[in-house]
């Protein structure tokens, strides 16, 4: 028995309707989120306090010579936004493994909806969630003194930057979740957001770094994604600054969501 | 078969044994769980690592304490992060006591109260001189020099025994009062903000504004300063007695607190 191909018609009405179910679970995410806040609340307070310590604490880094910039909290705060999102897109694998140990991810499994789409919801989720933190800690750390000299571009690429690595640690718990099939497994969801963040120029730019981590953080895709999101806070907005992180972003979340997708479709209700 | 008689008349000779036996449970039980001790050492050798080679450059400004790298300086800071991180696995053992019913067969049996608590802060106690002792021994492997020698090795060994019976204590008297687990792990965002809001990672004397006034005051600063005075400067009997100082007089305040808490909790039985 052959399909017969869907005409044109039929297509637009399944790509409704898959946009419809990607709404439906990326609101069900946020609805979740605002019954229990206690998901978000780590996300925000962490990179507020990294913010406040980071720029306290080495404030005086801004006097080392080749350091990019005599204020401090330019160089952290989109260090400790970063952070913020890559916790706040763990969402999506949080809800998920949750849906996964209550048995409600086997109704969703059994559901006509395509699987990509179960994929795809919660991690629209995680990229709103992520708006949350990046917001807060931003206005938090004007009102600290730091100053955006990039403008509304430097903006752009701050929040691209969040949303991309809210989406990308979104995939990777995904990844795991899907694996694992247990909200512990994002355990190890967490070592790879730190090694990803301190084996960067999250703290200290590059040429200011030495040894083994100078080489680990040139290689390090999140080096790439800073630099995206930090030129705003460093002068002007460049092409040069600004592909690299996009390509690393675009990299790690196919990456990570070809893997999350390959465990998903292995899973059996 | 054999069985142990313990003795039942609350003599010194009989609490110690009872001390010295719960001790070994708790050692044996933290032993067996290597998922509850290898973060705390993990964790603070990684940061040490990676800072080492962030800050590598940033020695040399003017202010930072003449060290030859940045391990020498960071030494006891490692060393006190692992003992604060670990110190409240004890205090979090008793909370699970607590709730599954093994506290109270414990105070119906004829053991003495004292041991119970002695039992449970001494295997955390024990963990931290092994931390600071392996800590020490590997940031010698890696070039790190105590300038003030094996006493001063010491005094840092016994200085986290020291911390560790202190953040244990208050451990103790969160676990007696509540009885849950989860809320002597809640202990540790503070224990954090403690850590980073001090001088445990870079001079107070660089730090400019209200955060350098709170990290100037902040007793985790009292601690680290003058065993940096040990290892960078040499042997001095005022920075080897402040630290042990503040710490002994932590330790008695928060285990002085923790029988109180406990009689009062026996007197609501």
């Amino acid at each position: 028995m052959t399909e017969s191909p869907l005409t044109t018609g039929q297509r637009v009405s399944s790509i409704a309707h898959d946009f419809g179910v990607f709404r439906a679970l990326t609101a069900r995410g946020m609805m979740r989120m605002r019954r229990i806040p206690a998901l978000i609340i780590p996300a925000i307070m962490m990179p507020m306090f990294f913010v406040i310590a980071f720029s306290g604490s080495f404030s005086a880094l801004a006097n080392v010579e080749g350091f990019p910039t005599p204020r401090v909290i330019n160089w952290m705060v989109p260090y400790a936004i970063l952070q913020g999102a890559s916790f706040a897109g763990m969402g999506a694998a949080g809800g998920t493994a949750t849906d996964i140990e209550g048995g409600f991810f086997d109704r969703l499994l059994l559901a006509p909806c395509r699987r990509p789409i179960l994929m795809v919801g919660p991690l629209g989720y995680s990229a709103l969630r992520s708006l949350i933190p990046t917001t807060l800690v931003l206005l938090l750390s004007l009102a600290l003194g730091a100053d955006l000299p990039g403008g509304a571009l430097g903006l752009l690429c701050l929040y691209v930057a969040a949303v991309g690595v809210a989406l990308l640690f979104g995939t990777l718990g995904l990844a795991f979740v899907y694996k694992f099939r247990s909200l512990k497994s994002l355990s190890i969801v967490q070592i790879f957001i730190f090694g990803f963040m301190f084996l960067s120029i999250g703290q200290v730019p590059l040429a200011l770094q030495s040894g083994w981590l100078q080489h680990a953080a040139r290689l390090n895709p999140m080096t790439n994604i800073l630099r995206l999101s930090r030129q705003g806070f460093l002068g002007h907005v460049t092409w040069h600054g600004t592909w690299p992180g996009l390509v690393a972003i675009a990299g790690l979340v196919l990456g990570f969501g070809a893997v999350a997708y390959r465990n998903l479709r292995r899973i059996v209700p | 078969m054999t069985a142990t008689v313990v003795e039942a008349s609350p003599c010194r000779a009989g609490a110690i044994a009872q001390a010295y036996e719960l001790a070994r449970r708790s050692t044996v039980n933290m032993w067996r769980q290597p998922q509850a001790w290898a973060p705390g050492l993990f964790f603070p050798l990684m940061l040490t690592a990676v800072y080492a080679a962030q800050f590598a450059k940033a020695i040399h400004q003017p202010g930072f304490p003449p060290v030859d790298s940045y391990l020498d300086f960071v030494l006891p800071a490692s060393v006190l992060q692992a003992v604060a991180f670990g110190a409240t696995g004890g205090a979090a053992e008793l909370a699970k006591d607590i709730e599954n019913g093994f506290f109270d067969r414990l105070v119906t049996s004829p053991v003495s109260r004292v041991s119970i608590l002695v039992g449970r802060i001494a295997g955390s106690a024990i963990f931290a001189g092994f931390q600071a002792g392996l800590i020490m021994v590997l940031l010698i492997a890696f070039g790190v020099t105590i300038k003030g020698g094996v006493a001063s090795a010491a005094v840092i060994m016994i200085t986290a025994v020291l911390l560790a019976l202190g953040i244990g204590g208050l451990g103790l008297v969160l676990a007696l009062r509540s009885g849950s687990q989860e809320i002597v792990q809640s202990t540790f965002p503070v224990l954090f903000v403690l850590l980073f809001v001090s001088g445990t990672f870079w001079p107070t004397s660089l730090m400019k504004g209200w955060y350098g006034n709170v990290a100037r005051h902040n007793p985790i600063t009292w601690i680290i300063e003058p065993l940096r005075e040990l290892v960078i400067e040499g042997w001095s009997w005022g920075s080897a007695g402040r630290a042990l100082g503040i710490t002994f007089g932590l330790a008695v305040f928060t285990t002085s607190l923790a029988f109180a808490t406990m009689r009062a909790r026996l007197r609501r039985l």
